[in-house]
C-alpha cells in the first residue's frame, strides 16, 4: 500500500468516526486541550453541512 | 473515568475484551475508558478508537455511535440510551451479520459553494449550502453501472449527497458479499478510469441505524 492510499484510509476511518452513525442528542462535544472546539448542543460533533441537515431542523442552528 | 461510546451491541461477547462493555437494558454499549480530564480530540484517542472500532466489526455487526458520545456508568448510559435501545435492538437482530460497504464519488460538476457574506442568518446559509450540495450530480453512465453492479449485492443500498462536490452510494451488504462487492468495485475502476471514486468497507452500521433515514 502506498502512502497516499494508507493516508486515503485513515482520512475515510475518521470520516467514518466522526461523521457517520446514530447521534446521541446533546452529548456531542469535541475539545482540544480545555478547549470545546464543537458543541451545538443539537446533534452534531464535527460534521458537514449535509449532516447537519439530516440530524436537526434549521431552526435549531444557531 | 468515563467511557466514549463506540457501539451498540447484541452480545457481551461480541466486545469483551476488545473494549469495556455497559449493559443497556438488553444490549450492550462498547467503550473506551477515559479520564474525565482527557479532551476527546485527542490525536491519539481518536485513533485507539478507529482502531478498536474496526476490531469490533470483525466480531459482529453493531450500530456505530458517532464519536463524541460519553457515559459515566451503567446508569448514566441507560437514561441517555433510553429512547433508542427498542429500535436498535430490533435493527441488530435484523441486520445481525451485516455490514455497509460505502462508495463516494466525485460530482461530474460540482457546484460553487455559496459564499456565507450573500446571507443575512446563518440558517439560510445553510439551506443555500444544503440546496448546493443537493445539486451534485454524478456521471450517469457511471451510476447506472453502480447500480446495475453493486446494488444487486446488496440488502439495501441508498444514493445521498455529502457536499457540493460528491455523492455517496451506501449498501448493506451480508459479510459473504463484501469480496464480490469489492471484485465489482475493482470491475468499476477499470470501466471508469476517468471517473475518480473510493469504494470503502466494511463498516458498521452507519447510514442504515440512522434515525433521520
Amino acid at each position: 500500500m502506498t502512502d497516499s492510499e494508507e493516508e486515503l484510509g485513515l482520512l475515510e476511518t475518521l470520516d467514518h468516526l466522526l461523521d457517520r452513525g446514530v447521534v446521541i442528542a446533546g452529548e456531542a462535544v469535541v475539545s482540544i486541550g480545555d478547549v470545546d472546539l464543537l458543541y451545538l448542543g443539537l446533534n452534531i460533533v464535527l460534521a458537514n453541512v449535509d449532516a447537519i441537515i439530516r440530524t436537526s431542523q434549521p431552526k435549531q442552528i444557531k | 473515568m468515563k467511557h466514549v461510546v463506540i457501539g451498540a451491541h447484541l452480545e457481551e461477547g461480541d466486545i469483551e475484551p476488545l473494549a469495556g462493555a455497559i449493559p443497556v437494558a438488553d444490549l450492550w454499549l462498547s467503550g473506551m475508558p477515559i479520564d474525565d480530564a482527557q479532551p476527546l480530540g485527542d490525536r491519539e484517542l481518536l485513533l485507539r478508537i478507529a482502531q478498536t472500532r474496526a476490531a469490533l466489526l470483525d466480531r459482529a455487526t453493531f450500530i456505530a455511535i458517532r464519536y463524541g458520545f460519553t457515559a459515566h456508568g451503567q446508569s448514566d448510559a441507560a437514561a441517555k440510551c433510553a429512547a433508542h435501545i427498542e429500535r436498535w435492538g430490533r435493527l441488530l437482530r435484523e441486520y445481525r451479520g451485516m455490514v455497509e460497504m460505502t462508495l463516494k464519488v466525485a460530482a461530474a460538476s460540482p457546484r460553487a459553494r455559496p459564499d456565507r457574506h450573500d446571507f443575512e442568518s446563518g440558517a439560510a446559509y445553510i439551506r443555500a449550502l444544503h440546496a448546493a450540495t443537493r445539486a451534485a450530480e454524478v456521471v450517469p453512465e457511471f451510476r447506472s453501472a453502480v447500480d446495475a453492479t453493486l446494488a444487486p449485492l446488496a440488502v439495501r443500498h441508498r444514493w445521498s449527497t455529502r457536499d457540493t462536490a460528491s455523492l455517496e452510494f451506501a449498501a448493506l451488504v451480508r459479510r459473504e458479499s463484501v469480496a464480490a462487492l469489492n471484485d465489482a468495485g475493482s470491475a468499476l475502476k477499470r470501466d471508469f478510469a476517468s471517473v475518480p471514486f473510493l469504494l470503502s468497507g466494511p463498516w458498521p452500521l452507519e447510514v442504515f441505524a440512522d434515525d433521520h433515514e
